[in-house]
């Protein structure tokens, strides 16, 4: 039956502001507390794919135990690739560590030879250069501007250093550029490289000319090299490991805000019993005047529902701004990586309105059952 | 219009079967003020709860227009109290969070009825107060609103539970006026101890130990 004036959902709710809005209250907290806890964990596999994204442009091929193989590596995949080649070049590395939210990452600060320079920039994250890229043979590199944010860095600051155990290398090396690109790079000339570190291995990175080109020859590198002394490093072999190294852990979190959810909902299941035996009187009278348990029913299910939805709204609203605020304050400053808007952190809090939603179902429906409006319009209820 | 068959209603105590109405027999006529008097406990309020079909009686038959209560659903029932009878409880219940206005509309859910609700209001003294709270208002001032409220709608039959009894004299007097110009509308069932409320009656019955005297 359509309800006209006072005794639309939204009256009792808002008359009783006390009890309705501690109730919204949890729920908001709830929502915060299990999309933040997600967003926080999905940050860490979005690091790895966001700090290593620079390897997509290419496939990278190492020799293994025999470093004579990298020409064969280079012959082999010159002769036999399945899609035209833009570019192989020989490269060095050297390991430098960033920061992320669970400790030091290795990354490489690729060697490069000075015809592979302005390829490699170009190809790999291009962006607008600040100050000016290396002198061949010289320790200067060049970072992109997250790896700098994320070490603490400017131009003119020593990145490597022979008092630097952890980032050694023989001679003092400095920034002397900064390429303004959202990807993840780090150069610095093949020469000084060859000349002051060791392995004296060089590793191929084998450029196709599209995206599409380039996931075939990965795919190809990653059969062709198999059994072969030769290792192969391609981006969707990363996405692919990373998803499987958090597969583990992204179970354990199902449980924890299982857990979670059964918790508060059980804390909500009391609030809300106790919340409606405040009202088995007003129930009890509504009932003797004769409104029917279904229309008496259909109306707490209506608070309810605006209680509930309300309560997760206002709660993904919440966890938006505040996932926005730990970004801007405690993530962005170090380059850390989190997504605000991160759709599995808000799709794990829907199991907190559903439960809710059932037990108060199940709170009034029991209630109910057995309810004699006469016992509360006689006073024997109270 | 609504009648008991010898009907019971029994409640089962420890010390065995409690006959709060035993073996009644009673018709509510069309348009008639009938009285209902008898010592506290003789079984009155249990007696308009069978009439109005907010009990089903434990034996014989509860009918209106002929038809058994006990034969409607919970829901029939229910649209029966909601539509065709006003009610006015012993105990002057409102909802709490509802003004005095708003208490009075809640009897009529389906439609608007803020007009009538507010004249109701004023024929019981109550003009001034419409916006107030229940817990703003006295006793007796609650109980003139659920005598609005039993009265809005122009009911078949409105059933009173000493409507008057939490009134001064000259106050019940004017409650009591108002109920009795409802019956150019319907039927008057009011349970009283106090006979001087029942001027005017059409036929008053005794209760004790549960029947009908
Ligand atoms: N739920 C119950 N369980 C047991 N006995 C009950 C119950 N309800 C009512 N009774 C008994 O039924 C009898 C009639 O009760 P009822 O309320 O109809 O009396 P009454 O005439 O309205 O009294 P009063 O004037 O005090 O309101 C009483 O003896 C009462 O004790
Ligand atoms: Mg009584």
């Amino acid at each position: 039956m359509p309800t006209y004036g006072p005794l639309r959902a939204g009256t009792y709710l808002w008359r009783n502001k006390g009890k309705s809005l501690p109730l919204v209250g949890v729920i908001v907290l709830a929502v915060m507390l299990v999309s933040g806890i997600v967003a926080m964990m999905d940050s860490i596999p979005l690091s790895i794919r966001t700090i290593y994204s620079y390897s997509r442009h290419y496939v990278g091929l190492t020799p293994r135990g025999d470093p004579e193989m990298t020409g064969k590596i280079r012959q082999t995949i010159e002769q036999e690739a399945p899609v035209p080649l833009d570019r192989v070049m020989a490269v060095r590395g050297l390991d430098l560590n960033v920061m992320s939210i669970v400790g030091k990452w290795p990354f490489v600060i690729l060697a490069l030879k000075p015809e592979d320079m302005s390829y490699y920039m170009d190809h790999v994250g291009p962006g607008e250069l600040e100050g000016r890229m290396p002198k061949d043979g010289e320790p200067e590199v060049v970072l992109s501007e997250p790896v700098m944010r994320n070490l603490g860095v400017k131009i003119g600051d020593v990145v490597l250093g022979p008092d630097k155990p952890e980032a050694y290398s023989p001679y003092k090396v400095k920034i002397v550029g900064k390429v303004h690109s959202q990807e993840w790079t780090a150069v610095i000339p093949y020469d000084y490289v060859a000349a002051n570190h060791f392995p004296p291995v060089d590793a191929l990175l084998a450029f196709a000319k599209t995206p599409v080109e380039q996931a075939k020859l990965d795919h190809w590198a990653e059969k062709r090299f198999t059994g072969e002394r030769a290792r192969v490093f391609a981006f969707h072999k990363l996405e692919k490991d990373t998803s499987e190294m958090f597969r583990i852990l992204y179970k354990i979190l199902d449980v924890v805000v299982g857990m979670l959810v059964v918790v508060i909902t059980i804390m909500m299941g009391m609030l809300i019993s106790i919340f409606l035996s405040q009202r088995v009187q007003e129930f009890g009278l509504l009932q003797a005047l004769g409104y029917t348990k279904k229309a008496i029913l259909q109306r707490v299910m209506g608070e309810m529902t605006a209680v509930v939805v309300g309560g997760w709204v206002a709660g993904v609203l919440c966890a938006y701004l505040l996932l926005n605020v730990v970004r801007a304050t405690l993530m962005d400053p170090k380059a850390f990586m989190l997504d605000p808007f991160d759709r599995t952190a808000y799709f794990y809090t829907l199991p907190v309105p559903v439960a809710i939603y059932t037990v108060a179902l199940a709170t009034v429906v029991a209630r109910f059952r057995r309810f004699d409006p006469v016992a509360v319009v006689e006073r024997r209820l109270v | 219009m609504t009648s008991l068959e010898s009907a019971s209603l029994v409640y089962a105590d420890k010390d065995g079967d409690v006959f709060a109405c035993h073996d009644v027999s009673l018709e509510v006529r069309p348009g008639e003020f009938l009285g209902i008097l008898g010592p506290s406990g003789s079984g009155k309020s249990s007696l308009l709860y069978l009439l109005s079909g907010l009990k089903v009686p434990t034996q014989g038959r509860a009918l209106y227009r002929g038809r058994g209560l006990d034969e409607l659903s919970d829901a029939e029932r229910s649209r029966l109290r909601l539509q065709t009878f006003g009610f006015v409880f012993q105990h002057p219940f409102l909802v709490g969070y509802l003004s005095a206005l708003e208490n009075i509309m809640v009897a009529r859910p389906d439609q608007d009825c803020r007009d009538e609700s507010m004249a109701l209001l004023e024929a019981v003294g109550l003009g001034e107060k419409s916006h107030r709270l229940p817990h703003e208002l006295s006793g007796g001032e609650r109980q003139r609103v659920c005598v609005a409220r039993a009265l809005l709608g122009g009911p078949e039959i409105v059933f009173c539970d000493e409507p008057t009894a939490a009134l001064d004299h000259a106050t019940g007097i004017k409650v009591m006026d108002l109920l009795r110009s409802h019956r150019g509308t319907g039927s008057l069932v009011v349970v009283t101890h106090d006979p001087t409320m029942l001027e005017g009656v059409d036929r008053a019955v005794h209760m004790a130990e549960g029947r009908v005297l």
